[in-house]
């Protein structure tokens, strides 16, 4: 165990409020390091953003936050030091994940798709009144209950990721870019959905090329470029700091 | 107790709806067959649960497995060298090593010993061919098939090699075969609707994405392997059980390829498309046969056409692959044809 090091952003929160925090993050693709010693904080009840273009190490981080990526350097979640966990352990503890590209399993019906999110949760019962209570949220799944998520629009299979992974009933949600491909209605719609999510309490950590949308959500943001964090502050003192923003997202 | 989720119930319903079809065809069978039509649907229901057994793995896990044969050969020889009378052991295997033809055992207890050497042998092969890639575990599987057969054929003081392991007792008769292939279909859709079935199947669609959800992809293909391997050794038992004589060649590439096509035919990812191509191929076997022999059919005399079944077997897997890909009922169970389609 790493005994408690000093934070970065010394007094933006309490030791309480912290539910996630990540130290000198490295993260590896076989030989290639992808990040290099990355430091965040996401708190309870928030919505953080890590923006960045392509290439950033933004979903590097995202994996190794779930342990599908080698990574070094501490991983705390409630208070706990995670990073020797398996992944299984991870959803376990309440860090559930809808992935880049979504990667619902599209020969699988929709309700199927939904039963995976909750692979830990042996009460059967307990998961049909979650499927119930995420089908009564998203009508357009529970319609299609049956069918295979191929089937699914892209904005529709994106709704149908995030679901899964609040099967999981995490603690903090990771979403690695739910925007990717969809049309501007949806993704509205997407963030919608998000906003929702976080009004009704959920810890969301939000990765997104999408800056203008994700800041609009977002209480406090990271700014990643060639694996490290160039900037962070709240959506607003990032926002204003168009400069750099110009530079690295396109975002005037 | 055991609580069913959502999709198992659904899964037993259409397990009932395929029970309901086996029962009927087995007892129309009994009343109105002769003793060929008796022996033919029993091989049918014998393929069946071979079927079944190739699809627990080759379904959900999506790796083509050619080895399935000998398994359902390790299990009709282990069983038929336990259930043999010494008397005729004596006579039939005057050289057989470790005391073999020293005992004999009842039928169900033979049968319960086949079954554990069979899993056994699954779950130590297992350990290496769920690690490999696809292929490689296809051609790994290709390579089991070609040893177990080399062992049969070459190990006469045991397994008799081609000539005929003789004097297992005929304990099984079409009733047993429909009980138990109606079991097999029970089990594989209840395997298929659990947990670990949807899993498997997420693995098998994508196995990156799979792993990101907590799937423990390695073990969950071990457990189709061994239960698919188990499902095969009952089948090799019934086949034992009710023909009394077995031999080595029944559990080669013949066999692999024609309860490949059944299960290709009728589509691999279902129970039910398993069910389908296995009474598909079975019957429309027999139709081809009658052909073969050069009958005379509407006022014209045909040639005799001497293997065209094997050259029909191969046009059902190449028609089936060019055209449906995913077989007849593609992701489809039987339950789900009388639902309302979303499509």
């Amino acid at each position: 165990m790493t005994p408690a090091r000093p934070l970065i952003d010394e007094g933006r929160a309490s030791q309480a409020d912290r539910m996630l925090t990540i130290q000198d993050l490295h993260v590896f693709h076989g030989p290639i390091e992808a990040v290099h010693g990355i430091s965040l904080n996401v708190e309870r009840g928030k919505c953080i953003s890590l923006l960045g273009p392509n290439g950033a190490g933004k979903t590097s981080t995202i994996s190794a936050i779930t342990g599908i990526a080698r990574a070094t350097g501490s991983i705390r979640f409630e208070d706990r030091e995670i990073s020797a966990d398996s992944v299984e352990a991870r959803i376990a503890s309440g860090i559930a994940v809808s992935p880049e590209g979504r990667r619902i399993f599209s020969n699988l019906t929709i309700l199927e798709n939904l039963t995976l999110g909750a692979a830990l949760q042996r009460d059967q019962a307990e998961k049909g009144r979650d499927i119930d209570h995420w089908f009564s949220l998203f009508p357009i799944l529970a319609e299609r209950r049956d069918q295979a998520a191929g089937t699914l629009s892209g904005g529709e299979q994106q709704m149908l990721a995030i679901a899964r992974a609040l099967m999981a009933r995490p603690k903090i949600l990771l979403l690695d870019e739910p925007s990717l491909g969809l049309a501007p209605k949806i993704v509205r719609q997407i963030f919608d959905l998000i906003g929702t999510l976080k009004d009704k309490g959920m810890t969301i950590l939000l990765v997104e090329q999408n800056a203008t949308q994700a800041l609009k959500l977002a209480d406090y943001a990271y700014l990643m470029s060639s694996g490290r964090i160039v900037a962070h502050g709240t959506a607003d003192e990032l926002g204003k700091s168009d400069k750099l923003m110009a530079e690295l997202t396109g975002v005037a | 107790m055991i609580r069913l989720s959502q999709s198992q119930r659904s899964g037993l319903v259409g397990a009932a709806l395929l029970a309901a079809v086996l029962v009927v065809i087995g007892v129309a069978t009994l009343y109105f067959g002769s003793r060929y039509q008796i022996r033919l649907v029993y091989s049918a229901y014998v393929n069946l649960i071979v079927v079944l057994g190739l699809q627990v793995f080759m379904g959900n896990a999506r790796i083509t497995n050619l080895s399935h044969s000998a398994f359902m050969g390790i299990g009709a020889y282990a069983a038929a060298l336990c259930v043999t009378p010494e008397n005729i052991k004596k006579i039939s295997l005057p050289a057989a090593p470790w005391g073999l033809a020293d005992f004999s055992l009842d039928p169900v207890l033979s049968a319960a010993i086949a079954i554990v050497i069979t899993a056994v042998l699954a779950f130590l092969l297992g350990l290496f061919i769920v690690r490999l890639t696809s292929i490689g575990a296809t051609i790994v599987t290709l390579a089991v098939l070609v040893i177990v057969h080399a062992v049969f054929l070459y190990r006469t003081d045991i397994f008799k090699g081609n000539q005929a392991f003789f004097g297992i007792p005929q304990v099984f008769d079409l009733g047993w075969v429909v009980g138990i292939a109606i079991l097999a279909v029970v089990v594989c859709r209840l395997f298929r609707e659990s947990r670990w079935g949807i899993q498997l199947r997420a693995s098998a669609d994508d196995e990156v994405g799979a792993a990101a959800m907590g799937v423990q992809i390695y073990k969950l293909r071990l457990i189709a392997w061994v239960l698919g391997a188990v499902i095969l050794a009952v089948a090799g038992i019934c086949y034992a059980y009710f023909l009394g004589t077995i031999s080595a060649r029944p559990f080669y590439f013949n066999h692999v390829f024609l309860t490949l096509a059944m299960l290709i035919l009728g589509g691999m990812r279902t129970v039910t498309g398993a069910v389908l191509g296995t009474f598909l191929i079975s019957f429309g076997l027999e139709g081809v046969r009658y052909l073969e022999t050069g009958p005379v059919l509407l006022g014209i005399d045909l040639p005799e056409a001497l293997g065209l079944s094997g050259i029909a077997l191969g046009a059902v897997i190449v028609l089936t692959m060019a055209l449906r890909p995913t077989g007849i009922m593609g992701n489809r169970e039987i339950e789900t044809l009388f639902v309302r389609k979303t499509f």
